[in-house]
């Protein structure tokens, strides 16, 4: 065991943060809520954006970028849930409410909506990927001893223990959080016992988003990488996370996060890079033979 | 009902049959080599691969409810079976077209056996991960499948010593198979097969009481369907000439479960509409230039906000087979297998 | 209906008449990625494009008639490459096809561009076995075989003997690594670690950590610009000192951009220098910032080349071109004077035969070096 190791799996862990960072929010919006939202990756998009143009525009210190990002993401999170998934709310009925078609169908409208956000975006920024200002790049190096770290990897290990002990927070210890919970298991249940089912998904769309926005211009800064398409594969991985950590459980979703990054990290010693994509997904496979419901799912009703 | 009434109903089934086939084989390559524009020819052949790819996936995503991730992968394993076999042993299209579809389907009952216990979800996930598990081979396994270098098939479809090189002829392959194929996931669909494919949609504990083996019947399901799929990806093999791993990746696989949930989950008639729809929209929006991918998600989503069950919902279809074939096939008296 | 199609065919003979009145029209067709994962070099493709289509049609080079080209956007999937040429093969009008981007895509389109007789020239696909699928099929790219042994004799005569090499794993990534490492080989060189990479991904500290332990003098870099810049941000990152050598794809103002100043020192090689003094060189990079305020990278100037050559072997033809004319003109170009070197064609292999330069980044911008 050398310090080679030790930096592999620092690359690793480096690498699962961002997966978490993405997964809280996903997780928030459908894994707790229980609603099919493929969009999600969209939202990250438009948070690096945001931030992107406010860099350009204004030249604002670093904590004004990420509070852009965070309302950019907030409001294009409740333009989310209004255009792509309230319409679907009109059916109330239960045999609505039990029909397969009618639960997938949000699958498909977010799925529209984030093909359409990518191109208007590719539409006005070009394909490429954007250019940001040196002294905004997340990447300064930080030397511990014969490890080297970055700037950024303090800044997203930060934001994410925030981000998961506020969340775990307002969803144990608070109304709202109760309020979340209580619709996500029973929709019909919780309109019975006088929940605004409309204002509360609405508000966890909102913060879902604002968290997913503020991970897009981190991450965006950490790798000088912000372009249309970069919402794809991270939130690929941060879906395969939440399934893995049990759906409904946020530290599940952030610890599989962690894991996966470091079995790609560790496998590239072993093989190529190519193949290390192939350790990750087999060992979701194997995780899930063995814990059906996720490693940290709670014994949820059969749906 | 009376007799009189059973016999006009077999008659309009059988008219409607007819006439299916004659707008497949006979109006359609009619009117398309008339134009003379082989542009038109190809975009039809590749619709009519998706249209099969679209109705067995439907078997599974849609009449059993387990929703796959991962379909691309057997699309994919079907067509490298098939190029493999032909480049490096010679076999003809005739034993590469069945094995490429057997290949498929072994694949599918090995993917379904450890995940049938997953639910919901969880099963999704699981096939997304094997779904990537082939795209991460097909691509790295250079010794193999070459790679991404792709791999090209030199030889023409052959049957019994006639080549067929022209698309015209192609057409006639690729739409023969296509009918044969969805001829055969109907009758799975509209029989004791899939109505007991729906009661473990609806309620697996529930089948299970009923005395239907639930595990027997999903693994059923996933290997027909994934071998009719594989039968497509080995026509797609041997009529493109060309396959590269990146045909047969994540975004595939969402584009075939589009097509699906666009056209009615459930549906058979259903998910052939949204494969047509899905290949065709794309190149009838070609002069829309850059904006052309905006265009298709925007009649993506107001086809789903105007008709959430899908162009073709699931309950028309059934009664369209109930109104039309159930006299045909006799299925009025048919409780058991038939 | 009977209606509609009496309008199509009023339409029709309207068309028919107005292009008979007016100069004669010859058709080009140009598939790329305009959309998509790889949108961003088609569009640089179509810029380019666009410049030479103009400067050619003002130039008055082809008397009575005018050139067109008709973009179709093949969303680098191969599926839709085939509809496109399937289409172009249709027009009667297109005698000639520009693209595709990835040798995969152009490949595919290849064999039934072939079928029709149809001259394809691509900018960029550099697979060795593209021109190999018929007579029909050109490049304005040099192969792998040509740049790898290039750069080896540069490296060796620098002193670095020990490499370890870094490629995306696609056609073009394979071929670069496996040239370099073969012609390294052969110079006495030793390879010390060959990773490959997945097309997409973004972090290379992994890979990079990996590599250095077995402790190469330099590195060899097999991959597109955009993927450069991020690995040369994450090697100062992680306080990797050693030098790296590169293919000219990363020749792009943009990686500079990107990757700031871990860019420097980096060595590669290329075909377009937009420090040339030569004149023409100045009038393209010169008109490109003017028209789309951005310098031209090595993409840009590759594509400008393919459009330049098709358009002259248009030229030397006449207005009366016919796809077997075209073909053949474009084989018989010998000496073509491009921004990206002399380009003329090996009569027996139809591949480009180029010269290449040596460019250094240093203090934030490429350098020439000899």
């Amino acid at each position: 065991m050398d310090t080679y190791f030790l930096m592999q799996l620092i690359n690793g862990l480096s690498v699962g943060m961002i997966y978490a960072l993405i997964a809280i929010g996903f997780t928030l919006i459908f894994g707790v809520l229980n609603v099919v939202n493929f969009a999600h990756g969209e939202m990250y998009t438009i948070g690096a954006f945001a931030g992107l143009v406010c860099i350009n525009m204004i030249h604002a210190p670093l904590a004004i970028i990420i509070v852009a990002a965070l309302v950019a993401g907030g409001l294009s999170g409740i333009g989310l849930e209004r255009i792509a998934f309230k319409p679907f709310r009109r059916f109330q009925d239960e045999a609505s409410l039990k029909s397969r078609a009618m639960r997938e169908a949000t699958l498909l409208s977010s799925l529209a909506v984030s093909i359409i956000i990518k191109e208007v975006i590719q539409h006005f920024f070009g394909a490429e990927m954007q250019t940001i200002p040196g002294q905004y790049m997340l990447n300064n190096p930080i030397q511990v001893g014969p490890l080297s770290l970055s700037s950024g990897q303090f800044l997203i290990l930060g934001s994410s223990i925030l981000m998961l002990g506020g969340l775990q927070y307002v969803l144990y210890h608070t109304r709202i959080g109760l309020s979340i919970r209580a619709i996500s298991n029973n929709p019909l249940g919780a309109k019975y016992v006088g929940l605004s089912v409309d204002k509360t998904i609405i508000s966890t769309f909102a913060v879902g988003s604002m968290l997913g926005g503020a991970a897009g211009i981190m991450v965006g800064l950490y790798y000088g990488a912000i372009f249309p398409t970069m919402g794809f594969t991270p939130s690929i991985k941060a879906f395969v996370a939440m399934v893995m950590g049990g759906l409904s459980s946020i530290p599940g979703a952030v610890i599989c996060s962690l894991i996966l990054g470091v079995c790609e990290s560790l496998a590239t010693n072993y093989l190529t890079q190519g193949w290390s994509d192939m350790v990750a997904y087999s060992f979701l496979i194997v995780t899930l033979i063995f814990f059906p419901q996720g490693i940290f799912g709670s014994r949820r009703e059969r749906v | 009902m009376t007799d009189n009434k059973l016999v006009s109903h077999s008659v309009r089934a059988n008219l409607l049959v007819l006439g299916l086939l004659a707008l497949v084989l006979g109006v359609v390559p009619g009117v398309l080599s008339f134009l003379g524009k082989s542009y038109y020819m190809q975009v039809a052949n590749s619709a009519l691969i998706y249209c099969v790819v679209a109705a067995s996936m439907n078997l599974i995503t849609g009449t059993a409810g387990l929703m796959c991730l991962g379909h691309a992968a057997f699309f994919g394993i079907g067509a490298y079976t098939a190029a493999l076999l032909n480049t490096h042993f010679g076999l003809p299209f005739l034993l590469t077209l069945p094995l490429g579809g057997v290949a498929a389907g072994l694949a599918g009952v090995l993917v379904a056996l450890p995940t049938m216990r997953l639910i919901s979800i969880y099963f999704a996930v699981a096939t997304l991960g094997v779904g990537e598990i082939v795209h991460v081979t097909l691509l790295n396994w250079v010794s193999l499948t070459r790679g991404p270098m792709g791999m090209q098939i030199y030889e023409p479809i052959t049957i019994f010593g006639h080549q067929f090189t022209g698309l015209l002829s192609i057409y006639y392959v690729i739409a023969v198979l296509a009918c044969v194929s969805i001829y055969l996931l109907w009758r799975m669909n509209h029989s004791y097969f899939g109505n007991a494919l729906r009661s473990v949609r609806e309620d697996d504990q529930c089948a299970e009481a009923m005395g239907i083996s639930v595990v027997k019947l999903k693994i059923q399901a996933f290997a027909a369907s994934t071998f009719f799929t594989g039968l497509a990806g080995a026509v797609l093999a041997h009529s493109a000439g060309y396959i590269s791993p990146d045909s047969f990746q994540f975004s595939e696989s969402i584009l075939i479960l589009t097509m699906v949930v666009v056209g009615g989950l459930g549906s058979l008639p259903g998910s052939i509409l949204g494969a047509l729809l899905l290949i065709l929209l794309p190149e009838v929006a070609r002069g829309l230039g850059d904006m052309r991918n905006v265009a298709v998600g925007v009649v993506m989503f107001l086809s789903i906000l105007l008709l959430p069950k899908g162009i073709f919902g699931e309950v028309s279809a059934i009664e369209v087979a109930r109104k039309l074939f159930n006299s045909a096939w006799d299925g009025r008296n048919a409780v058991g297998w038939k | 209906m009977k209606r509609l199609f009496t309008a199509f065919v009023v339409m029709a003979v309207l068309c028919v008449a107005s292009t008979a009145l007016a100069e004669k029209i010859v058709k080009l067709g140009y598939s790329l990625p305009l959309t998509g994962s790889h949108a961003q070099y088609g569009e640089v493709f179509r810029n380019s494009a666009l410049m030479q289509l103009e400067s050619f049609n003002k130039s008055g080079k082809l008397k009575g008639a005018k050139v067109e080209i008709d973009f179709q956007d093949s969303k680098s999937d191969p599926k839709e490459a085939i509809n496109i040429a399937r289409k172009f093969n249709d027009d009667d009008e297109v005698v000639g096809v520009l693209g595709d981007f990835t040798s995969t895509v152009s490949m595919a389109a290849g064999r039934v561009y072939a079928q029709a007789g149809m001259t394809q020239l691509s900018q960029t696909s550099s697979h060795p076995d593209f021109c190999k699928i018929s007579n029909c099929q050109f490049r304005n790219i040099t192969t792998q075989a040509f740049e790898g042994p290039f750069v080896v004799k540069w490296a060796t005569g620098l002193g670095y003997k020990k490499f370890a090499i870094i490629a995306i794993q696609n056609d073009w990534g394979i071929s670069a690594a496996t040239n370099f490492a073969n012609a390294l080989k052969k110079d006495g060189g030793e390879v010390t670690s060959l990773e490959y990479f997945n097309p997409g991904n973004r972090d290379f500290r992994a890979i990079l950590t990996k590599v250095m332990r077995d402790k190469p003098e330099a590195l060899y870099l097999c991959m597109m610009y955009e993927g450069g810049a991020l690995l040369l941000q994450q090697k100062h990152q992680l306080g990797i000192d050693v030098t790296s050598f590169g293919t000219s794809s990363l020749y792009s103002p943009k990686l500079i951009e990107l990757a700031g100043p871990s860019a420097d020192g980096l060595y590669l090689s290329t075909t377009f220098m937009p420090d040339s003094p030569e004149p023409h060189v100045v009038a393209f990079v010169k008109g490109y910032v003017k028209r789309y305020g951005s310098f031209p990278n090595m993409f840009a100037a590759q594509a400008y080349d393919a459009v330049g050559i098709m358009l002259a072997a248009i030229a030397k033809v006449g207005p009366d071109v016919t796809r077997k004319t075209l073909r053949d003109a474009v084989a018989a170009t010998k000496d073509y004077p491009g921004v990206t070197g002399s380009t003329s064609f090996d009569p027996e292999t139809r591949e480009p035969v180029k010269g290449l330069a040596r460019m250094q980044v240093s203090n934030g911008a490429f350098q020439l070096v000899n």
